[in-house]
Parts: C-alpha cells; sequence; structure tokens
C-alpha cells in the first residue's frame, strides 16, 4: 500500500460555492482537488476541496470574499 | 497447409483493419496483415493474441507494418465469434465493466455532471472494489488525456490492474491521440465485445 499525502479539506455551505471556488483556483493555477466529502466528515452527498496544506494561505487568499467557506479541516482516513 | 493470406488494410478507418484482419485468421491459418498506422496496429496484435495466434511485426521502411499471424495448431480453433473476452478475467461470468460514456455524470446541468464524474472517478479509484475493465467513449475519453484532471485517478486504477480501454474514433474525433495520457487506444470491435460480455456493466 502506498503511503497516503496528508491533505487538507475544505467544506462549504453549498455545491455551487464548491464550483465557484474550483473556477477561481484554476484561473489562478493553484494546485487542488474536488473530491466527494469523505463519509466520515459528512454523509450528506457533497463536494469539498482538497488541497495541500503547504498552499493554504494561498487557496484562502484567492477565494478571500468571493467564496463563502464553512470550514477546513485534514483529511484525516 | 494453405498459402498465407495477405491483407492490405493500408488506408482503412478503424475498425476496418481488425474486421478484414479477423475475417482472414478465421478462414486462413497464416495471414499477413499490412497496416500503416499505430492504432491499427495495436488492435490488430490485441486480436492476434485473442485468436490464439503467434503474432510476428515486421516494420518496414516505408512506415507500415507487416503483421504475420500464425495459427497455433495447438489452440483449439476459435468458435464462431470471438473466444476470450478481453484478456483480463476469465469469463466465466464476464468482467465487469465501468462504461464512460461522457465528460459528464447524469444529465441536466453540465457543469454539475462534470463534477460528479470527477468524483464518481476518484471515489471508484479509491474504493476496493474495482471494475476489471473501463471504457472510455465520445466526450468520455477527455478524462483520459493528459491535462484530464482525474489523470491520477486513472493512473492508479492502471497500477491496481485495470484496463482503461480508449476508443480510438474519438480520440480522433477530437484530435486528441497525441494527448491520451491514460489508457490504451481501443476500438469498436473491442468495445462492443466487451460490453456484450460483461457479468455487470455500470454506466454512470
Amino acid at each position: 500500500m502506498k503511503e497516503q499525502p496528508l491533505y487538507f479539506v475544505m467544506l462549504f455551505k453549498a455545491v455551487s460555492y464548491a464550483l465557484k471556488a474550483e473556477k477561481i483556483l484554476k484561473q489562478e493555477g493553484v494546485s487542488h482537488k474536488l473530491i466527494p466529502i469523505p463519509k466520515h466528515i459528512s454523509s450528506d452527498c457533497g463536494i469539498c476541496l482538497r488541497f495541500d496544506p503547504t498552499i493554504q494561505s494561498k487557496i484562502e487568499a484567492a477565494l478571500l470574499n468571493k467564496v463563502e467557506i464553512e470550514e477546513i479541516r485534514p483529511l484525516g482516513n | 497447409m494453405k498459402d498465407t493470406k495477405i491483407v492490405d488494410a493500408r488506408g482503412l478507418i478503424c475498425p476496418q483493419p481488425v474486421v478484414l484482419a479477423k475475417q482472414a485468421i478465421e478462414s486462413n491459418d497464416r495471414v499477413v496483415v499490412i497496416v500503416d498506422n499505430d492504432t491499427a496496429l495495436e488492435n490488430i496484435k490485441r486480436l492476434g493474441e485473442k485468436l490464439s495466434c503467434d503474432v510476428r511485426i515486421e516494420k518496414k521502411s516505408n512506415g507500415t507494418y507487416e503483421v504475420h499471424f500464425i495459427r497455433k495448431t495447438s489452440a483449439t480453433p476459435a468458435k464462431e465469434g470471438f473466444a476470450p473476452s478481453c484478456g483480463a478475467a476469465p469469463a466465466q461470468s464476464g468482467p465487469f465493466v465501468i462504461v464512460i460514456s461522457a465528460d459528464k455524470m447524469g444529465r441536466g446541468n453540465d457543469e454539475l455532471g462534470h463534477v460528479l464524474i470527477k468524483t464518481f472517478l476518484h471515489t471508484i479509484a479509491a474504493q476496493t472494489e474495482k471494475p476489471d475493465i473501463m471504457i472510455f467513449y465520445n466526450t468520455g475519453v477527455k478524462l483520459a488525456l493528459q491535462e484530464s484532471e482525474v489523470l491520477d485517478d486513472l493512473k492508479e486504477l492502471v497500477a491496481a490492474g485495470v484496463v482503461l480501454l480508449v476508443c480510438g474514433t474519438c480520440l480522433n474525433y477530437f484530435e486528441a491521440k497525441e494527448q491520451l495520457g491514460a489508457g490504451v487506444v481501443s476500438n469498436m470491435y473491442d468495445i462492443a465485445g466487451i460490453m456484450s460480455k460483461a457479468g455487470r456493466l455500470l454506466i454512470p
């Protein structure tokens, strides 16, 4: 089994915010990935933004005043 | 022994070369197929393996390939139609196949659908029960290109032994054959054959 890299996930109030965040980050060339919200975080069928913790500030800056962020937390297992 | 049957498949469009090759192999023990492109070469090579032939490829200086087939005498002669399903799992109950027919999941909203298909593939790559084969066609092939946002998921699936077949006609249509990032170029012959023999077929 390969070692899982450590990631953070960003949760949003609505799917549309996640889509908007993705659009902005794509434009700015910030690496990220939309993934389904892991079951241990929420049983909703939602999507969240997964990213490398080292670029958290970059991501937050890009989304500042544009997208409402509900929560940022480690992805965990 | 009968004479060698020569099939000139130069200039023919997929899946013509495979169809002609199959017909020739079924009625001749020795067949030489001449092709002029990599897709046809790959498809014909796979066909030969499926039909239990010894396959030998000669690259000619003019950019064409001669593919020599000799039917193995020891092998049971291929029954009518295609005997083995796809070279993956033995087709007792048929392979588990996932068909990605678009770069979206569901109908209605395309933006949402595109997010859904990405998260679907990510989830399939992460879960333990993986398909044997995944087939990509129409705009689905875009997900297998180098620039694809799910390329790492697809590569993970390949590493786990999943066979990804990507429709060559579709890549050609989108002029994206050079940009293929994961999987192998396939043809309707294989795609239809595998779908027909699938034990389980999942189309998200």
